[in-house]
C-alpha cells in the first residue's frame, strides 16, 4: 500500500489578516502559515492505513510558508519520504495550477492512493484533488471521513457523511485520489524531541515544480473586509423623551400618520 | 540455665535451632538477593550527595517519624504514637532476639541471656505490654473504624497477629519464669509479665518457659523469612529509602534519561531509586488521602501506582533476570502498572510525596509513564492542541505571541521593554497572567503597585514564552527544553539584576530548573517582592479590615517553601487571616497543575478539588475572601464558586489585589485604579 499525501500551508488565522495595497492579495508582511487542517487529516489517514496494511507514505508539498517544518513533522509522525516542490509561490497559487504541478510530479510514479485535504481555507475551492485525478485518469471522491482498503481486490471502501446524520459508503477502484474531510482518528501528536531528531537525521527531497501556471484560470478580482451593513441607534433618556423621539423617527420614515 | 543444651528426640536442641535459623535466614537472604539483583538491572542514579542532610532525614523520619502525625483527623493522628511504639518495640525486640539467638546457637557461651539483665528485662517487658496496647489500637482503627484509604489486606492481618504473638510469647515466657522462681518480687521490675505470672503453677512453669522461648524464637525466625515477602519489607527497605531520598528541591525534575530503546518499557527503564520506592512502601494510604485526584474519585491512586509497580517487579523481575535482560519475548505490559487514565489524572501537586512517611517519590514514576505516553503521541485532544499551541505560539492559549503584552494597554504609565533598556527587575509575567482576561486585571494591579513603588521593572513583551514548567510535567521534555532555550536566549539579551514572576509554575522552573539552561539571576515571586516594597516603605498602605483565608499554591508552597511571604504581606496590609484546616504543607491543590487544566474534563465521582477547596474556605464561616497567589488558582476557584453556588458567600482575590486596595489611599490623583 503506497500512499501519496499532498499537503499545503495556509494562512494562520491567529494573526489579523490584512489585504495588501493591490487589493487582491493578503498582505504577506503579517502573514504566518500553518498546515492546512484537512491535509493534516489526510496525513493521519495515510499513516493509519500504513499501520494497517504496511507500505509507504510519501508526502508532497509546494514550497510555501513553513513547508520544511510541515514536512519534517510529517516524517517525524511516520511518513517515509517527503518532497518539496520548489518554485515561485510567493503570491500563492490557484488550484488549477497546483493540480498541474502535482500531475508532473506524479506521472509515471507508482502508488495505490493519493490523499489530500478536501479543501483549504485559503481557497475554499476544493477541485485540486479532482483535477489531479482527471489529469492522471483516476477516480476521485471527496469529503471522505473513513477509508477501509481491500488490498486483495484492489479497492477502497470510503465513507462520506451527509447532513441529517446519514452516512454513505462507496467502493472505489485503486489507484484513486481521495479528498479527506476527517481521518478516522484525530491527527496524532508528535513530541518535539522526535521532530528535532528528524530534522537532524532525515532529509527532504527537493525538486523544481514543473507544469504551467494556468494564467487567468481563476483570478481574484477584489479582496476586502466585509463592510459594516448599517447600524443601530440607541435611544436614551427618559421614557417620555424616548417615546417622543421614536414617534418622530417613525413619522420621518413615513410610518404612521 | 541453658535452654538449648538438652536433646529433643535425640538431637541437641541447639542443632535444631541451627537448622531452623539456616532455613529462615536463607529464605530471607534469597529474597534480599533477588531485590538487589533487580535494583542492579535498573538505571544508575546518584544519591550519595548531601550526606549530612540524609542523616538528618534518617534521624527524623526513621527515629521520630513526624510524617505520621496527620493533624487533619484524629483517626489518623493516633497512628503516630502507635507506630512509633511498635517501631521502637521492634528495635528492642530485634536486639534481644539476635542476642538470644547467638546464645542459643552456641550453648555455654559465657554471656548472660538478655532477660537476665534487669534493665533489659524491664525494657522488654514494658515494650511487650505497650506494643500490645498499640496493636490493639491499630487493629481497632483498621478493622472497626475502617478509615478510607486504609486497606484490610491479608498481609496487614498476618502482620498484626505475628507481632502480637512475638510480644505474647516473650511476656508469657517471662511470666513463667517468675512463676518458676516462686518469688513474689522478682529482682527486675516486670509489670506486664508479673500480671501474667499468676496463670502458671510453679511446678509446670520451667517447661512452659522453655516452650515459650522456643515459640518466640520460632515465630521471630518465621517472621524473618516472611518479612521480605510481605509489605512489611518496608521495615528493612524504608530506612534506606529515607536515607536515599530526594535532597534536591522537589521542583527540579530530572532530565529525560529514557534510552532510545524502541518499544521497550520495562524495569530496566527505571532508576534503582525509582524501583526502591515500591519496596519501601508500607501501604499506609497516606498518599491516597493526600491526593486531590484520588479524593475526587478520579482514576488515580498514588498508592496503587506504587503497588502496581511492586507487583510488576515481582512478576516481571524473575523473567528479566532469567532472560539476562535481553529476551525479545519479554515485554511485560507496563500499562498494567501505570494505567494511562491514572497517570494523566495527576495534578503534580506533590502532596503524596510530602506526606509519605517513608519519603517515597511518586512523581518521578508518574513523569516516566507520561513521557512514555507522550512519546507515543498518546495524549488527549485538548492536551494535543495545547502542546501544539506551545510549539507554535509559545503559550497555551493558542494566541499570537504579539498579543502577549496586550494587557499593558490602558495602563496609565509605560512599562519598560527589558529587551531595549536595562532594568533592575525583569518581570516574567507568565501565560495566564498575560492572556487570560479573568486574570489580566490582577496583572495590571501588580504593574500599578510596581509603578507606585518606583520599581525599575520591565517585561519581555513578545519575546516571553511559556516557561515550560507544566509542559515538562506533562512529560513533553522536548517542549520544555525548547521553551527554556527560547526564554534563556531572550533573557540573555537583557540587562537586569533579578527576576520577579506572577506565576508560581514559572517561578518553580525558573528558579530550580533554568539554572541548568544557563539562567543565573535570583528569582522571586511577586508576593515576596511586594512584601519587601511594603516593609521598606516604598509602597505605602493603609490597613484594610478584611478577614480572609489564604490558599497555598502547590508550586509556591510545597514545591518551594514560600509559605510565609504571602501571609506576611496580607497581614502587612491589615488582612486578618484565618487558616483553612488544610494549610501550608497540607495545602489542598486546586487541581490545575501538571497540565490537568488543559485536559478533557473527566470528572470523577466526587467533588472537584477546587470545589472542595472553596467549600473548605466557606466553612470557615467568617471569611469573605479566598486569597491566592497563582493565576491558575484564580481561574479554578472562580469557576468553583459558580459550580458550588457560593458566588455570594466568597470572593476570590490575588494577594496583589488586596495590596492595591490597601494602597488606594496613596494613589496619585491622576491614577485612580
Ligand atoms: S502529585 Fe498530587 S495529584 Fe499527583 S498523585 Fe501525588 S497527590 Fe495525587
Ligand atoms: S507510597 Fe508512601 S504514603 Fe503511599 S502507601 Fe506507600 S508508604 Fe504510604
Amino acid at each position: 500500500m503506497n500512499i501519496v499525501v499532498l499537503m499545503k500551508q495556509v494562512p494562520d488565522l491567529v494573526e489579523e489578516l490584512e489585504v495588501d495595497a493591490g487589493g487582491t492579495l493578503l498582505d504577506r508582511a503579517w502573514l504566518r502559515f500553518i498546515t492546512s487542517e484537512y491535509d493534516d487529516h489526510a496525513l493521519e489517514q495515510a499513516l493509519l492505513l500504513k499501520e494497517q496494511h504496511g507500505g509507504t507514505v510519501r508526502v508532497l508539498a509546494l514550497d510555501m510558508g513553513e513547508a520544511d517544518e510541515m514536512l519534517f513533522t510529517a516524517l517525524a509522525k511516520g511518513a517515509d519520504s517527503a518532497v518539496k516542490l520548489s518554485g515561485d509561490f510567493a503570491t500563492g497559487i490557484d488550484s488549477h495550477s497546483a493540480a498541474g504541478i502535482y500531475r508532473h510530479a506524479l506521472e509515471g510514479a507508482s502508488f495505490d492512493l493519493i490523499l489530500t485535504g478536501v479543501q483549504a481555507i485559503d481557497d475554499l475551492d476544493g477541485p485540486a484533488g479532482a483535477m489531479l485525478a482527471t489529469h492522471l485518469g483516476l477516480p476521485y471522491i471527496g469529503v471522505v471521513s473513513g477509508i477501509d482498503v481491500d488490498t486483495a481486490n484492489g479497492e477502497a471502501h470510503v465513507r462520506k457523511e451527509y447532513p441529517g446524520g446519514l452516512l454513505a459508503e462507496f467502493t472505489v477502484d485503486l489507484p484513486a485520489v481521495i479528498g479527506i474531510q476527517a481521518a478516522m482518528q484525530p491527527p496524532r501528536y508528535v513530541p518535539i524531541s522526535r521532530i528535532r531528531q528528524t530534522m537532524k537525521t532525515a532529509s527532504i527531497d527537493e525538486t523544481a515544480a514543473q507544469g504551467e501556471r494556468i494564467a487567468g484560470a481563476i483570478s481574484v478580482e477584489r479582496m476586502y473586509k466585509p463592510e459594516r451593513a448599517g447600524s443601530a441607534t440607541m435611544l436614551e433618556g427618559s421614557a417620555d423623551s424616548i417615546a417622543e423621539r421614536l414617534l418622530d423617527i417613525l413619522t420621518e420614515h413615513g410610518i404612521g400618520r | 540455665m541453658d535452654l538449648t543444651a538438652a536433646p529433643f528426640l535425640g538431637i541437641p536442641e541447639y542443632a535444631l535451632l541451627w537448622a531452623l535459623s539456616a532455613v529462615c535466614i536463607g529464605l530471607f537472604a534469597l529474597r534480599i538477593a533477588f531485590f538487589v539483583r533487580i535494583l542492579r538491572l535498573a538505571k544508575p542514579e546518584s544519591r550519595l550527595h548531601h550526606i549530612g542532610k540524609r542523616l538528618r532525614m534518617v534521624m527524623t523520619d526513621v527515629l521520630v517519624q513526624p510524617r505520621f502525625f496527620d493533624r487533619t483527623s484524629a483517626v489518623h493522628a493516633i497512628v503516630w504514637p502507635v507506630h512509633l511504639v511498635i517501631f521502637w518495640g521492634f528495635v528492642c525486640y530485634a536486639v534481644t532476639f539476635g542476642w538470644s539467638l547467638v546464645k542459643g546457637l552456641v550453648p555455654g557461651l559465657p554471656i548472660p541471656w538478655p532477660e537476665e539483665i534487669p534493665i533489659v528485662a524491664t525494657l522488654v517487658d514494658l515494650f511487650g505490654g505497650i506494643v500490645l496496647v498499640a496493636l490493639a489500637i491499630a487493629a481497632f482503627r483498621r478493622y472497626a473504624l475502617r478509615p478510607r484509604g486504609v486497606k484490610r489486606t491479608v498481609d496487614a492481618g498476618i502482620i498484626l497477629v505475628l507481632i502480637a504473638l512475638v510480644m505474647l510469647t516473650s511476656l508469657a515466657g517471662a511470666a513463667a519464669g517468675i512463676a518458676g522462681r516462686g518469688e513474689a518480687t522478682p529482682e527486675a521490675w516486670l509489670p506486664f509479665a508479673g500480671m501474667l505470672a499468676g496463670l502458671f503453677t510453679p511446678s509446670g512453669a520451667p517447661a512452659l518457659q522453655h516452650a515459650f522461648w522456643w515459640s518466640h524464637m520460632g515465630i521471630v525466625l518465621g517472621f524473618l523469612a516472611y518479612l521480605p515477602y510481605s509489605k512489611h519489607f518496608h521495615l528493612l527497605a524504608s530506612p534506606f529509602g529515607v536515607f536515599l531520598g530526594q535532597t534536591d528541591a522537589i521542583g527540579k525534575m530530572r532530565a529525560d534519561d529514557s534510552a532510545e530503546v524502541e518499544g521497550r518499557f520495562d524495569l530496566r527503564d527505571f532508576t534503582w531509586r525509582e524501583l526502591l520506592t515500591p519496596l519501601a512502601c508500607a501501604e499506609c494510604g497516606r498518599c491516597d488521602r493526600a491526593c486531590p485526584s484520588y479524593n475526587s474519585g478520579e482514576a488515580l491512586s498514588p498508592q496503587d501506582l506504587v503497588h502496581g509497580l511492586k507487583e510488576h517487579v515481582l512478576a516481571a523481575g524473575p523473567l528479566l533476570l532469567r532472560a539476562n535482560g535481553g529476551a525479545a519475548a519479554l515485554r511485560p505490559a507496563m500499562n498494567g502498572a501505570f494505567p494511562p487514565d491514572a497517570v494523566w489524572a495527576c495534578a503534580t501537586c506533590a502532596s503524596c510525596m510530602e506526606h509519605c512517611p517513608v519519603r517515597n517519590e511518586h512523581l518521578p514514576l508518574i513523569t516516566r509513564a507520561r513521557r512514555r505516553l507522550v512519546s507515543h503521541g498518546a495524549v488527549d485532544a485538548h492536551l494535543r492542541d495545547t502542546l501544539t499551541a506551545f510549539a507554535r505560539y509559545g503559550n497555551s492559549f493558542g494566541q499570537s505571541e504579539r498579543a502577549r503584552a496586550k494587557w499593558t494597554q490602558g495602563l496609565p504609565f509605560r512599562l519598560k521593554d527589558a529587551r531595549k533598556e536595562p532594568v533592575d527587575v525583569l518581570w516574567f509575567v507568565g501565560d495566564y497572567a498575560s492572556y487570560d482576561v479573568r486574570v489580566q486585571n490582577i496583572t495590571r494591579a501588580v504593574a500599578t503597585l510596581f509603578d507606585r513603588a518606583g520599581l525599575d521593572v520591565g517585561i519581555l513583551y513578545d519575546a516571553e514564552r511559556n516557561a515550560g514548567n507544566d509542559a515538562r510535567r506533562i512529560g513533553e521534555e522536548g517542549m520544555f527544553e525548547m521553551l527554556a532555550e527560547k526564554n534563556v536566549a531572550a533573557l540573555s539579551h537583557c540587562t537586569y539584576n533579578r527576576i520577579v514572576t506572577t506565576d508560581p509554575h514559572s517561578y518553580n522552573t525558573l528558579r530550580n530548573e533554568y539554572p541548568d539552561y544557563g539562567l543565573s539571576a535570583p528569582v522571586v515571586h511577586h508576593t515576596e517582592l511586594l512584601l519587601d516594597l511594603v516593609r521598606g516603605g516604598a509602597l505605602r498602605v493603609s490597613p484594610l479590615s478584611i478577614r480572609a483565608t489564604y490558599h497555598d499554591p502547590c508550586y509556591l508552597g510545597r514545591y518551594n517553601g514560600v509559605y510565609d511571604a504571602p501571609r506576611a504581606l496580607l497581614r502587612a496590609v491589615g488582612v486578618e487571616l484565618a487558616e483553612m484546616p488544610r494549610n501550608r504543607r497540607d495545602g489542598y491543590c486546586c487541581g490545575a497543575g501538571g497540565g490537568r487544566i488543559w485536559m478533557e474534563d473527566r470528572p470523577g465521582s466526587g467533588e472537584r478539588p477546587a470545589e472542595s477547596r472553596v467549600r473548605e474556605a466557606v466553612a470557615l464561616g467568617d471569611v469573605t475572601v479566598l486569597v491566592s497567589a497563582c493565576p491558575k488558582d484564580i481561574v479554578m476557584f472562580q469557576d468553583a464558586l459558580k459550580t458550588t453556588g457560593n458566588e455570594g458567600a466568597l470572593a476570590v482575590r490575588d494577594v496583589a489585589e488586596l495590596v492595591l486596595q490597601a494602597a488606594a489611599a496613596f494613589a496619585p490623583a491622576a491614577q485612580e485604579v
